[in-house]
């Protein structure tokens, strides 16, 4: 086991080292931003799966945590000149108090009720949000003022939004290994797996769903004060958006929920897959999200669990020696 | 006063489509036990076939709404078989997803063949209204109204008077001591979604004359429709009904005197009101609702 281990963590150090090598070799800018947009979901999507993954809180009002995390920072830049970095800080603490307000309530709900519940807190964020002009210009949206410095986290090139991209996806994936093989992260399987047994073995199951709610809120923020300085403009319709929410999710449950490279997995295969539908079908508006749907419904329908676990599962099947990193996963709510 | 009764009537008019569309998705979570993400696609769909009905063939909607509710009702067992029987076995995660997936594909599909442009009929009738003494009442949506209350009333006696609504009823309160009496589940289920497509069909055809098709316009509709379910209560078709006029009197009083641009989030906060401490909903017999989806 040993053996495989390392061997494993060899490919991840070269796979590491390729990432931060990868800019010397990718100038085109088109090619770069579908890098970007790709750690950018991995990240966002990653910060779903701790919630939803592992403590298996089915959210589907995610883009709330991201929205309000690109606000923050982006409302104390325009209006205080307060740099995006020290904004990372209030952007935390907004989303993961919000997150708290919301999770107090809805984590009496079960499986699609507190999906429900989490679609409508969602709705209701955005209707506050286009609607309170005073603070964030209402629908219109805001426009960031471009100037480039580290201080404001603006650049002219892509490589520096890359690397704090890359350091992004580092740290989520970081604490969701370390989540994945705490004592946290099985209580919060265990939340997933069977609710009432989980509380008969003495979990205290509100407490650790919060945990995973705060957590998870938290880093969502993150990617928010990130996306708003990459695209230096944000409106309640694009950030607080259902389906950007679903889109989240989606990246997850196709790659593997539950995993810690289930949202890399995800998001490696769909955002250039959604890149290139949409140039190679531009004339046609509309067919690369059917196909997107489409996809979406098989890929649900036969592979409950993901890529990354249908995928792990048949070379272990195979005889084949493969370390996963999977935890539980594979099982996902057959409890239910 | 004339104005308030104004409001009031404009949002009991309004919630008997919600009510409409509501009864369908109702149906359908009550009996499959599935959220149908896609129920308003169904009626985005329902209110495209009425449009072209209308601008191909020159047929009223009124007149073609039969035609609509047939299809709808084909389109419905032609989803259950196809698409949501394979999952009802499956988890939670597994039935959210695939409908929102059918959700997804049906609305860029009528993107793709028809673009984003609004589109209405041009009906003698539409901006038809009856005076009483000061108060205006728009025929189209009065007729939607009522129509609402004929289907309600006919479900109610379908489900309750039948032996195939006693059927749907056994199957929705346990189906697997419906399966030992007898009863095909697996069929109870295809005429349930089917149903439950046909008169979300009839919304769509006694809508297209009061509103814009675009394909988008489900969104707007099936949250609200989530609201109504659960507020009324799953599985209660009187639920339903109560539900959908609530919400519209929400909606119009709302509009008024709160502001035009959060009457929206007005119901979505009483929808999580009802979520939190009323679950099984206002009207429904009791537990369950919760547990939807969980079996």
């Amino acid at each position: 086991m040993r053996g495989l281990l390392s061997k494993k963590s060899i490919f991840l150090f070269i796979l590491l080292i390729a990432a931060f090598a990868l800019p010397n070799f990718l100038k085109n800018k088109f090619y770069m931003n579908i890098v970007i947009m790709v750690i950018f979901y991995a990240a966002l999507s990653g910060s779903w799966n701790i919630l939803a993954g592992y403590a298996g809180q089915l959210s589907l009002g995610h883009s709330i945590f991201f929205g309000l995390g690109a606000y923050t920072s982006t409302l104390l830049l325009v209006k205080m000149g307060v740099s995006p970095w020290l904004g990372i800080i209030a952007a935390l603490i907004m989303s993961m108090a919000v997150g708290a307000l919301i999770g107090y309530p809805a984590f009496r709900l079960k499986g699609p009720f507190f999906t429900l519940a989490t679609l409508a807190f969602s709705e209701v964020i955005r209707y506050i949000a286009s609607f309170w002009k005073e603070l964030t210009n209402g629908a219109m949206g805001i426009n960031i003022p471009f100037k480039p410095g580290l201080a404001t986290m603006m650049f002219r090139t892509k490589e520096p939004y890359y690397f704090i991209a890359l350091g992004m996806l580092l740290l989520i994936i970081l604490i969701t290994f370390f989540i994945d093989r705490s004592k946290m992260g099985s209580y919060f399987i265990a939340i997933r797996e069977n609710e009432d047994a989980a509380e008969v073995l003495g979990i205290p199951i509100t407490r650790y769903k919060m945990y995973s709610m705060l957590i998870s809120s938290g880093l969502a923020a993150l990617t928010g004060v990130f996306y708003a300085q990459y695209i230096l403009f944000i409106e309640p319709e694009a950030v607080f958006n259902i389906n950007f929410s679903s889109q989240i999710a989606l990246m997850s449950i196709i790659g593997g929920m539950g995993t810690i490279f289930g949202p890399i997995v995800g998001a490696v295969l769909l955002v250039p897959l959604n890149e290139i539908m949409r140039s190679a079908f531009s004339s046609l508006n509309g067919l690369n999200f059917f196909i997107y749907g489409i996809v979406l419904i098989i890929v649900v329908s036969w592979m409950p669990n993901g890529i990354l676990p249908t995928i792990t599962n048949q070379v272990k099947k195979r005889g084949l020696k493969v370390s996963t990193d999977r935890k539980g996963a594979g099982k996902i709510d057959t409890a239910n | 006063m004339g104005e308030i009764i104004q409001v009031l009537i404009s949002g009991i008019l309004v919630g008997g489509i919600y009510a409409l569309i509501s009864m369908g998705l109702n149906l359908i979570l009550g009996v499959v036990r599935i959220i149908n993400f896609a129920h308003g696609e169904f009626l985005m769909l329902a209110m495209y076939l009425s449009f072209f009905l209308y601008s191909v063939w020159g047929l009223d909607p009124y007149v073609s709404a039969l035609l609509v509710v047939l299809i709808l009702f084909v389109f419905g067992l032609f989803i259950q078989r196809i698409i949501i029987q394979p999952i009802l076995n499956t988890s939670a995660t597994v039935k959210i997803f695939v409908t929102l997936g059918l959700s997804i594909a049906l609305q860029n599909f009528a993107l793709m063949l028809w673009r984003a442009d609004f589109r209405s009929v041009h009906t003698a009738y539409q901006t038809a209204v009856i005076n009483v003494g000061t108060v205006a009442v728009s025929i189209p949506r009065l007729i939607a109204f009522i129509v609402a209350i004929i289907v309600a009333l006919g479900m109610y006696l379908f489900l309750n008077k039948t032996l195939v609504g006693k059927a749907i009823r056994a199957v929705a309160m346990e189906k697997r001591a419906a399966a030992l009496m007898g009863i095909n589940v697996k069929r109870i289920y295809l005429l349930a979604f089917a149903i439950g497509s046909a008169i979300v069909g009839l919304a769509g055809a006694l809508l297209i004359p009061i509103y814009y098709v675009f394909p988008t316009v489900g969104t707007l509709f099936v949250l609200i429709s989530f609201v109504v379910v659960v507020l009324g209560g799953m599985g209660s078709m009187l639920g339903a009904f109560l539900g959908g006029i609530i919400i519209g009197l929400v909606e119009a009083i709302a509009g008024v005197v709160i502001a035009p641009g959060l009457k929206e989030a007005v119901y979505f906060i009483i929808f999580i009101l009802v979520l939190l401490f009323r679950p099984s909903g206002l009207f429904s017999l009791g537990k369950g609702s919760e547990e939807v989806g969980l079996k």
